[in-house]
Order: C-alpha cells, then sequence, then structure tokens
C-alpha cells in the first residue's frame, strides 16, 4: 500500500491561478491565497479524438 | 472635441467609456428589475422597517409591559465566509453552489413602560440575497474587462439573483393599476350576499411601502352601498355611510349634498352627464341606513366598528373602541391616504362613479386593459415579503417571551440581554425565507398579501441563447390564476396595449396572450429621477398642486359642495381628490402639464401621467387623473408641441393617458383620425410596438403575422454562442454553436444590442428547388460536406455537480478517491478520483470513484445516457465543511453534429427537419459560379405560408455579400421614409436590390440557372438561390429518438415500461390498435401487444375454471428440470401442477395469455370475485358440473 502511494495531482486556483499540488486527505484550499475552489489541469496524457 | 487629445490626456479612460456605452441600450432592457431593487437597497428597506407596527407585550407575571419595534436596516454587500472584507463574487456562488446573498442586520428598539426606547444594535436576520448589478453588487458599474476578469460576461446585465447557484429571476407581474377606482362589473359579486350586485367599485390602495389594500364598494340592489375589504382571511362588508360617518365629524346634510351636488336638472342626458336623479334618493337610502342603526354621531360609528373589530384586529386587545376603530380606519380603509378628509372624499366620488356605473352613465372599465393596469417589480415584492416575514417574526417573539415569562418564575422582562436572547432565536429564518421565496417561487404567507398569487413567482434565468435570456427579463406575466380560466377574453390583444407590449412576441398555445413581452422602448416607472435621485414625491405633489391651482384649478378646503362634470372635472392626483377644473379650461391644463413634463427642470417629473380622460356619452368617467407612482409603464413618443427652442420633445406617456391621447404613426396617413382631433403625439419609430427578439426578424412587415410569431418562439429555442464565459459557466445544460456567422440581412436593433456578441446561426446558401424528393414537407437536405466543414456543428455541455456531503448514506461521510487495488492507469480516472481533463469516456465507463470513510470500500460511478462524452472541466470545490475532497462539478462535453432529424429554421417562422446528408458531388451546382447550396427546401414551402421577407432575405443577402455589406432591414422602413423623395420611383425593396444584383452579373431576381449534380444537365428552369441566415434549434434526434426490444418492465404488469430515461417502450394505444386491426395485420398486432410485452403462460385448472389455483407439485423430476429454453416458451412439461380447488392436477391446461390478466383475475378475487375461464379443449369434464 506504502509503495504505491498515488500521484499528486496539480490544479489551479480558482482566484489567484497558481498552481496547487494536493495528495488525497490534503484540504482543498489555495495555498497562496485560501481560496477554496480548484480547477483541475488537463491530462498530459495523449488523447484521442474523432474529427468527423 | 479632438478625439485624439482626449485619447493622449487619458488612454484608459477614453478606452473604458465608449465600452460602457456600447452595452448601455442592452443594460436599460434590465432597469426595471435592477432600479426596484436599488430602491429597495436604497429606501425601501428603511421605510418598510419603520411602517411595521411596535409589537406590544404585556409580560405575565409582573407588571411590565414591553414595546418593540423595528428600525433602520442595514443590508451589506455579499462577503466570503470565514475571512471578513473579502468581497463574494457572483462567479464563485455559481461554481460552489451557494447562494449570493448579504446580511441583513437591522437595529431593534424595545420600550419599557412607556419609558425611553432601548437600541439593540444590530439583530443578525440572516442572509438576503443579492441581485447581481444592483448598488450592493461588486460589479455594478464594472467595465467589462473587469466583468471578464470575474470571470463573467463581458455584456453582463445582471437582474437575477443566485440561489443554490442556479440563476433566478421574479417574474414581473400585471396587477390592478394603483390608487385608481375602477368601476367593474362581475358575476362573482352576486355571491356576496343577498341583495348583492355584479358591480362595483374596486381600489388598489399602495402605502409607502409598497403593501396594498384592495378596498371594494359594492352596489346593493336597495340602491345602497357597502364597502368590503379582506381581513384575517375573510372579507368584511361595512354599510358605507357608517364609514363617512366615522372618517368625519359630518352631518346628514352634508353627506347628502355632497352625494347630489354632480346632479343638476339643466342637464338631461348630455355628454358627459355622469348622474341621474336617483342619486337622492339612494343618498336618503344610505343615511336611513345608518339611522336604523341609530347611529347618529361620529363617536357612536366609531363605537359600533370598534366593538365589531377588537376581536379580529391583532394588537388591539387593551384599547377602547375609538383607538381601534381609527386604527382599521386608517389600516384598512384608503390606505394611500393619511387623511380623513381626503378619504371621505374619495368614498364620495367612489359612490358617485358606481352609481354613473349602475345607471350606465360611465362604461365600466376592462380589467384586462393595460390602461388599468401596472406591474409588480421584483423590489416592490421582495418588500412586501420581508415585511411580512418580519411582523410574523414580531408575533412568534412575542409568544416566546410570554411563554418564557410563564414557565420561567425568576425571568426579569428588564434584563436586555435575556430579551435578546429570547429575540434572536428565530431571527436568520427570515433571511431563509426570501432566500428559498427565490429558489422555488412560493410566497408562504397567511394573509395574501394581496397579491394575485402565491407561487411561480420566480424563474429560472435560462442561458439557452441570447433572445431566450432577454426575453426572461422582459416578459411581463398575467398571473397564473389566468392561465386556468375557461374564458380568452384576458388573453385577448388590446389596443390599450399598443406600444407598450409586443403584439408579436407571445407563446402559441397555453400561456398565449398571458406571458407577453414588453417593446423594446417600454420601460417601468421608478423611484430614480432621470439624475439617479430617489424622487421627492411629497415634494412633486406640492409643486404639482401649485403649479395646477395656478393654471386654474379650483382647491378644496379639507370639504366643500362642489358640482360634478360635466361643469368640473375633478383632479386625482395618486389617488387623491385635490380640486376640480372647469370642463372648459381643463384642455388648456393638460396641455400646460404636458409642456411641464418635457421641461427638464421644472420640478415636474418627466413620467408624470396625465390622465385626462373627457366628458363623453355613457363612456369612461371623466376627470383628471394625475399619477406619480412607480411601477407603471412608460413609453417614449414625440411630442408635436414641441419646445420653444425647437428642439426634438420626447414625452413619456403612460397607457392609461394613452388610451385619450392622439399619436400619429409616421406613415404619412393619419390612421383616420378626423380632422377636429388633430394628432398631438407621433411615434418615433413604428419598430417601437415590437419586442427586442420580434424586432430581430427582418422586413417581419412582409410577413404573414403567425410566421412573425413562429419566429419568436424559434429564436429562444435557437442552439446559438451561448457566451464568451463559457469556460466558466457551471450551467446544467448548455447548448454551443461551434462556427456561427453573423447575419448579412440584419435590423437597427441587431447592432443597438449587441447581437454580434451572441450570434446565433449561420449564413447558408439556400436553393429553394424540389430535388430528390428528400426535401418534401418541410424536411430539408443538407450539403454533407458543408457540414464537414464545420457548418451547425455544436455541442452541449453538461455539468454535473456532485456533493457527497449532502447526499452520504447511512450518515456515513463518502469522498473522491481512487481504488488503490486498481493498479491500472490507463482508466480515465485519475488518483484524485476524478476524471482526468480531456478524457474521452463511453457509456457505462467508471469515470469518478467514491470511497466509502467507514468500510474504505470504493464505489465506481459510470456514464448515464447511450453516447460518448469528453471531460470537459473538472473543478474541486473546498467550501464545504471540513475540507474534504466532497464536492465537485464535472463538464462533459457532447458532440451534436447534424444528423439527419435535427431540426433547423430560418428566421421566418421556417422550419424543417433535416432529411438527408447530400455528398456535395450530387448536389446542385450553379452555371456561373460553380456554387452548390448548403441547404436545399422546397418551394412548397412558400405559397401558403407568405413569408415574402425569406425571399427578400435571399436577395438582399446575395447583394450584400456580393457587396460586402450588411443590408438594413429593418421593418416599416418605408413609412418612415420622408416623404420629400421623389415620388414617381417604386420603393419596393426588391426595386433596390434588383439592380444591385444586375451590376454584378446576376440575374435581377436572385434566380440562378443550376445543373443538376447526379446527370450534369442544366435543370429547366431557373432556381432561387442565395443566403439566408439560418438558425439551429436545439431539438436534435440524439436527444429524442426511443427505441427498444427488450428491457425493464412493470414490476406488477410485466409490461414494458414508459419513459426514454429508463429505456422504456413508446405506448401503443388503441388507435394504433385500431389501425392495425383494420389492416389486418393481426400477426404484427400478436407481436406487438402479446409477445413483446407481458406474454404469460398461465395454468389453468379446467376443472374450475380458476387461474389463480394452481400449485406446483414438488417432484424431483421438476428440480432437475433445467429451464434453459431460448426465446418464448410455448409448452411446459405438464402435470407439474395441480389446482388447489379441486385437488388434481386432471384439468390442468397452460394458456397463453397478458399477465396484466392474470393481475386483473388476483384483484378481482380481493374483492370477492371469481373469475372462471372456460377453456375450449378442456379435459374430460363430469356433466353434471356444467351450468
Amino acid at each position: 500500500m506504502d509503495s504505491q502511494q498515488p500521484e499528486p495531482v496539480s490544479y489551479l486556483c480558482g482566484d489567484c491561478g497558481a498552481e496547487n499540488t494536493l495528495k488525497p486527505g490534503d484540504v482543498i484550499q489555495c495555498r497562496e491565497c485560501g481560496y477554496r475552489i480548484l480547477y483541475k489541469k488537463r491530462t498530459r496524457r495523449i488523447v484521442q479524438y474523432e474529427a468527423r | 472635441m479632438p478625439p485624439a487629445m482626449a485619447a493622449e490626456k487619458n488612454p484608459s479612460a477614453a478606452r473604458a467609456s465608449p465600452k460602457a456605452d456600447e452595452y448601455a441600450a442592452l443594460r436599460e432592457l434590465y432597469g426595471p428589475h435592477i432600479e426596484s431593487f436599488d430602491y429597495f437597497i436604497d429606501e425601501g428597506l428603511d421605510k418598510m422597517l419603520l411602517s411595521i407596527r411596535p409589537m406590544d407585550i404585556a409580560v405575565p407575571n409582573s407588571n411590565t409591559t414591553l414595546r418593540i419595534s423595528l428600525d433602520k436596516g442595514h443590508l451589506l454587500p455579499p462577503r466570503r465566509d470565514g475571512r471578513l472584507d473579502a468581497p463574494l463574487y457572483p462567479q464563485e456562488c455559481r461554481q460552489a453552489r451557494t447562494t449570493y446573498h448579504g446580511e441583513f442586520k437591522a437595529d431593534v428598539l424595545i420600550q419599557y413602560n412607556e419609558g425611553p426606547p432601548v437600541r439593540q444594535q444590530n439583530f443578525n436576520f440572516g442572509h438576503l440575497p443579492i441581485m447581481l448589478m444592483s448598488k450592493l453588487c461588486h460589479l455594478r458599474g464594472a467595465d467589462s474587462e473587469k466583468l471578464f476578469f470575474h470571470g463573467e460576461e463581458a455584456t453582463e446585465m445582471g437582474g437575477y439573483f443566485i440561489c443554490g447557484g442556479m440563476e433566478r429571476l421574479i417574474r414581473i407581474l400585471i396587477i390592478q393599476k394603483r390608487n385608481y377606482p375602477m368601476g367593474l362589473i362581475r358575476g362573482s359579486f352576486l355571491n356576496r350576499g343577498a341583495g348583492y350586485t355584479d358591480k362595483a367599485v374596486v381600489i388598489r390602495c399602495v402605502q409607502d411601502d409598497q403593501s396594498s389594500v384592495t378596498t371594494k364598494l359594492y352596489y346593493l340592489q336597495n340602491g345602497s352601498a357597502r364597502l368590503g375589504f379582506w381581513l384575517g382571511g375573510r372579507e368584511i362588508l361595512l354599510p358605507v355611510g357608517i364609514v363617512l360617518k366615522a372618517l368625519i365629524d359630518t352631518s346628514d346634510r352634508e353627506i347628502f349634498t355632497s352625494l347630489t351636488c354632480c346632479y343638476s336638472d339643466h342637464y338631461e342626458r348630455g355628454k358627459g352627464v355622469v348622474s341621474t336623479q336617483l342619486i337622492g334618493e339612494r343618498a336618503q337610502i344610505i343615511l336611513d341606513e345608518v339611522r336604523d342603526l341609530s347611529l347618529l354621531t361620529r363617536r357612536e360609528c366609531l363605537l359600533h366598528i370598534g366593538q365589531y373589530f377588537r376581536s379580529v384586529m391583532e394588537g388591539f386587545e387593551k384599547d377602547d373602541f375609538e383607538t381601534v376603530a381609527e386604527a382599521v380606519l386608517k389600516d384598512y380603509i384608503f390606505v394611500h391616504l393619511q387623511n380623513n378628509h381626503d378619504k371621505f372624499n374619495l368614498l364620495i366620488f367612489m359612490l358617485q362613479k358606481l352609481y354613473a356605473l349602475v345607471d350606465q352613465t360611465a362604461s365600466p372599465d376592462n380589467a384586462d386593459a393595460l390602461q388599468y393596469q401596472e406591474a409588480l417589480l421584483p423590489g416592490h415584492l421582495i418588500t412586501i415579503f420581508l415585511k411580512d416575514r418580519l411582523q410574523d417574526w414580531l408575533r412568534k417573539s412575542k409568544r416566546l417571551i410570554v411563554e418564557e415569562a410563564t414557565k420561567n418564575k425568576s425571568f426579569d422582562p428588564s434584563n436586555a440581554h435575556e430579551i435578546r436572547r429570547l429575540l434572536s432565536k428565530s431571527t436568520t429564518s427570515i433571511g431563509r425565507a426570501i432566500e428559498s421565496m427565490i429558489k422555488i417561487g412560493k410566497i408562504n404567507s397567511q394573509s395574501g398579501l394581496d397579491l394575485p398569487q402565491r407561487d411561480g413567482m420566480t424563474i429560472q434565468a435560462e442561458r439557452l441563447n441570447f433572445h431566450r435570456y432577454i426575453s426572461h427579463f422582459r416578459s411581463v406575466h398575467r398571473g397564473s390564476s389566468f392561465a386556468k380560466m375557461r374564458t380568452t377574453s384576458v388573453r385577448k390583444l388590446l389596443p390599450e396595449s399598443w406600444g407598450f407590449l409586443c403584439p408579436v412576441h407571445t407563446p402559441d398555445g397555453e400561456p398565449c396572450g398571458l406571458l407577453n413581452h414588453m417593446t423594446s422602448t417600454c420601460r417601468i416607472s421608478s423611484f430614480y429621477n432621470s439624475e439617479e435621485a430617489i424622487k421627492d414625491f411629497q415634494n412633486i405633489k406640492k409643486l404639482l398642486i401649485a403649479r395646477l391651482v395656478g393654471a386654474g384649478m379650483a382647491q378644496f378646503l379639507p370639504r366643500i359642495e362642489r358640482t360634478g362634470p360635466p361643469e368640473v372635472l375633478h383632479v386625482h392626483l395618486d389617488g387623491c381628490i385635490v380640486g376640480s377644473i372647469n370642463s372648459s379650461k381643463i384642455e388648456e391644463v393638460v396641455n400646460h402639464l404636458r409642456s411641464l413634463k418635457l421641461l427638464a427642470h421644472s420640478g415636474i417629473p418627466e413620467d408624470l401621467e396625465v390622465g385626462y380622460v373627457p366628458l363623453s356619452l355613457g363612456g369612461a368617467y371623466p376627470g383628471l387623473y394625475l399619477f406619480t407612482n412607480p411601477a407603471r409603464f412608460l413609453r417614449p413618443v414625440r411630442s408635436l408641441f414641441g419646445l420653444s427652442d425647437g428642439r426634438p420633445s420626447i414625452e413619456l406617456i403612460g397607457p392609461f393617458e394613452q388610451a385619450f391621447m392622439e399619436i400619429r404613426c409616421p406613415d404619412g396617413g393619419d390612421g383616420g383620425r378626423k380632422e377636429f382631433f388633430p394628432a398631438t403625439h407621433e411615434e418615433i419609430h413604428p419598430t417601437a410596438i415590437l419586442s427586442v427578439v420580434a424586432n430581430l426578424t427582418p422586413w417581419s412587415d412582409h410577413n404573414q403575422s403567425p410566421r412573425n410569431m413562429y419566429q419568436c418562439q424559434m429564436a429562444k429555442q435557437t442552439m446559438g454562442f451561448c457566451g464568451q464565459a463559457l469556460k466558466f459557466r457551471t450551467d446544467v445544460k448548455a447548448f454551443h454553436l461551434q462556427t456561427p456567422q453573423t447575419p448579412i440581412v440584419r435590423t437597427a436593433t441587431y447592432n443597438k444590442y449587441c447581437m454580434d456578441e451572441f450570434p446565433s446561426g449561420t449564413n447558408a446558401i439556400v436553393a429553394v428547388l424540389s430535388y430528390t424528393g428528400y426535401d418534401m414537407e418541410d424536411a430539408m437536405i443538407l450539403n454533407k460536406s458543408a457540414v464537414d466543414r464545420g457548418m451547425f456543428r455544436g455541442h452541449i455541455y453538461q455539468t454535473e455537480c456532485v456533493d457527497l456531503s449532502e447526499k452520504s448514506r447511512e450518515n456515513v461521510m463518502e469522498f473522491f478517491c481512487k481504488s488503490s487495488l486498481s493498479r491500472d492507469t490507463s482508466a480515465v480516472i485519475d488518483s484524485d478520483g476524478l476524471p482526468r481533463i480531456g478524457e474521452k469516456i463511453f457509456p457505462s465507463e467508471q469515470y469518478y470513484s467514491v470511497c466509502n470513510n467507514l468500510t474504505g470500500s470504493v464505489r465506481p460511478i459510470k456514464l448515464k445516457g447511450s453516447e460518448p462524452a469528453a471531460i470537459d472541466y473538472v473543478a474541486l470545490n473546498g467550501t464545504n465543511f471540513k475540507n474534504r475532497l466532497q464536492k465537485a462539478n464535472i463538464r462533459l462535453r457532447r458532440v451534436r453534429n447534424p444528423l439527419i432529424g435535427d431540426k433547423f429554421s430560418s428566421r421566418h417562422g421556417q422550419k424543417g427537419v433535416c432529411s438527408q446528408l447530400w455528398p456535395d458531388i450530387d448536389m446542385p451546382f450553379s452555371a456561373n459560379t460553380g456554387m452548390r447550396p448548403d441547404l436545399i427546401i422546397n418551394p412548397h414551402a412558400f405559397p401558403s405560408r407568405m413569408t415574402i421577407a425569406m425571399l427578400l432575405e435571399s436577395i438582399a443577402a446575395k447583394a450584400g455579400s456580393l457587396q460586402g455589406k450588411f443590408i438594413d432591414a429593418t421593418p416599416f422602413a418605408n413609412s418612415v421614409k420622408e416623404n420629400n423623395e421623389n415620388s414617381g420611383t417604386s420603393n419596393s425593396i426588391v426595386d433596390e436590390l434588383g439592380p444591385m444584383l444586375a451590376s454584378y452579373g446576376f440575374n435581377y431576381h436572385g434566380t440562378e440557372v443550376l445543373y443538376s449534380g447526379l446527370f450534369g444537365t442544366e435543370l429547366t428552369c431557373e432556381i432561387f438561390i442565395g443566403p439566408v441566415y439560418y438558425q439551429r434549434l436545439r431539438h436534435m434526434v440524439s436527444d429524442k429518438f426511443q427505441v427498444r426490444t427488450t428491457g425493464r418492465i412493470d414490476q406488477i404488469t410485466r409490461q414494458p415500461i414508459g419513459g426514454r430515461k429508463f429505456g422504456g417502450g413508446i405506448r401503443f394505444g388503441e388507435m394504433e390498435r385500431d389501425a392495425l386491426l383494420a389492416h389486418g395485420a393481426s400477426y404484427l398486432l400478436h407481436d406487438r401487444l402479446h409477445s413483446c410485452s407481458d406474454y404469460h403462460i398461465a395454468d389453468v385448472c379446467s376443472l374450475c375454471g380458476s387461474l389463480l389455483t394452481a400449485t406446483v407439485i414438488k417432484s424431483e423430476s421438476q428440480k432437475k428440470a433445467k429451464r434453459d429454453m431460448l426465446g418464448l416458451p410455448t409448452v411446459r412439461p405438464p402435470k407439474n401442477f395441480a389446482c388447489q380447488a379441486c385437488k388434481t392436477s386432471r384439468g390442468m391446461e397452460t394458456v397463453a395469455m397478458p399477465y396484466v390478466f392474470r393481475y386483473l383475475a388476483a384483484e378481482l378475487a380481493a374483492m370477492n370475485i371469481k373469475m372462471e375461464l372456460r377453456l375450449s379443449n378442456r379435459a374430460e369434464l363430469p356433466p353434471s358440473e356444467e351450468s
């Protein structure tokens, strides 16, 4: 379990735009300004769409 | 001023100011909502608090009395929870699904035993929702850059509330005009009791705090009258004589002469005579009624009233009868007047009007006409409702204190802290009540608040597209009670609403004529003057009276014997009779007042309504009715008198005065007006009678009128560019057109209201021809390549708000997380349990997972529906308690490309369904340009529908696109043209556009030679082809189609369930059955109604005929038998059942039947009815049992 520590996910603050990296169980709050709405960043993985 | 210089000096201001002006016209449309709420913030709140009667509490077990009153309210701008002074912006409320509200505090005054009042400051009454763009909103006055910074549209107009993340607005309702006595004839008045007639004079009196009391004066068969008003849930009826005597110290003689003075015998039934000889007898009857009760003086009358009312009036248990009676007169009779003499005069006037109505010397007023109506505005509604809630709170507090004092012997009423604790027990419920009123639109109050309806007060501000969004704020509703009425008279389009309500823009169907829309120029009078300062009504009234006296009005001393029409006319100012004017001079006075209205600094408000009802024979009751009050409809017209300096003079007029004004249209003709009624005013532009949406239809004057109505409907269901702030939006469902265009042919309104910010269609090349047959019956063929290039491509954005704290299962906390067991890194679910943005998910694929805090088990959530979606955005929300990851918004994006079955329409009520996506190579092509149409419609769409404007649009757009210019298609442009233009040339639009087309080498009439795409041969006739602005409607097959083979069934009947959501079927009803029977398609019928429905094999005992008595015989062979038959079993191994009643398995047979039949048998058995089946091939039967 411990070795399988889930990778942290990074979010953008809805107010100041700072990047926050949160682990599961962390408080949902921007570290810079304390805003409580965070937006998830787009995945870095390759995504394939059908363009028609 | 050289603009370059100014720009250099202050570049930022120069850049900002035109931007603010750009949307000014748009913002003005929202004025009625915002101004009324601004007034609530500025002054209405305090006035309302002062008007609440102090609550007297006699504390039991002590000799103290408390008097609690409210004073000085404070409404604070919205702030974030937790930290102080951080402003809360609307966007955060939408994201977090909370309410955009500010704290509401008020001071409470407590008075002990007539001592000095003790001020308890800042009582917290919870939070009140704040209207966006009102004076307390942080976005007020923000320029588009700031707006966009805060996640709003650049054009954000406000006018709505955010409650629980939903955008809701308070509907403007139409209610009776305030402070004007209306003569009505209604059958329901007969139900008031024996002796009542169907005639009454009704006045809706409105106090300073906008609360109203309706007073009715009923006519009795014996010639007397009764004054009626509602108190404590029932109508109280008082003989009018008692009220007259109770109001002032008066004599019978004075009442008699006041009533009869309007009659004089030297006018017979001439013009303007409203009174008849009978009035003397009636006055006698009124006075006799009072004398019969042996009430002679004012004191006696007051005692009589007080005696009757002390038990019903609240808070007067200890007062003497006279005080009670005075309070009744003050609070329930003509509440808009403070002076009893004014009330007396008004009551005399109403009696005279009532008798005129009875004698048919004056016509009844039409309650459905806009002339006698005004608007109920959001700010006023909140004021009224808040007052009601606060009064309720005072009552509750009183109960609490009395209870506490009786229970608790040591209770000390002089202890301020103790009182405060008791008072603040239920204070926050007030804020919650207002919020829930806005959320669900329901008004919960004991007294009806004199409102026409209790629910449906608010609606959601849908942003499906911009037209729909604007329409919500411009709509006025007649009241939900009228929707159920069988008669259609309320829905009629009456000439009184000319220029105020749009005749075109009303939905067809159920709410037709009840849900109207204000015209684009219509506004509503408010408490603010043009300099945005609050009007001082007292001052205005004083000034008006002074002006009137100067112009020749005889002012009434408190009471005076006077004559009535036709000699003199009474002057009413906001429901108060202030004097009389000789009828020969009145026209002069009216003209004088109108010229004063136009002057900027005369002190007379520009929106004064000068309702001059002239003398007539049996028409409306004459008089001069002046109104300064807010909530009246207003519209600008040009005054032909003009000012002395020759400036254009725009006058604001109301519907009451409009009915008696001579307003001409600038089309040259004078509307059939006679010479001795010359026009005094002129319309500014004919399009002023149309609403914003109706104004956007190009050349709507060339269309058949129902087509324009259809277009208004369809414009509101168009899938358009839904907003520039789409990125920040959290609408439950948003439609978005990816490649919108601006129309080539547009009206002046299009630019005025910045419709380019939210375009909603495409300029498609439309060929009108019958090609392939796939364009029959309003079907249309789309060019497949055009669609592939992006025409009409769209998306649906669905936002799902997952709040795990709300629906926690069995009080166990849940939060988002990913299962630690799954090593699958390819899944959509990220390590926080939420989906990865940009990932595509398929039906029933997991896209987020939830972890149970107690058991640690992980529950994945699958995607519902039958189509794939892409994750558009994910926002975490930490505003709930404990700040765990419990609340998130997930937005899904679904593709909606044009498909067969999708609905499209032009702007002329010509809707159609896509029937084929035809390959480009097979489309017909033009001989000289080689262009292929994007869209083919059938020529049969035109002859019966007569949408000529669509043909004009096609020609005009063609000319416009060749020239590179937008074409102005404002309707009625012909009628405002200066007549001095050489009238020899025809001014048809085709004659303007035809030569333009011809100069570019096209056919004068917009036709072209086309070649068949299939055969390459020239089509035998020239085809009308050109660009037409087409809209894509939101009704799409992907959201509607419904198919089913097998699936869920109903538990009881075993028939398929209904509803698309559950994969149900469509009802195959009786008419469908009849059709199949008539065709002899009985196999199909059997298949649909039986095999595909509740096919069932029942075991029936042929001996007793029962199908309920079969029981299973347990045997080894039965257990082993596997029922692995595929499809529908027809035969079952027999003899495994026995009849419980006959105790034998001899007669058991299997019968195929619908399962509901068996259910019916069971239901009948429950009612002690036996259903017996007689089988034709039954087993051997004992002959004796057969009957």
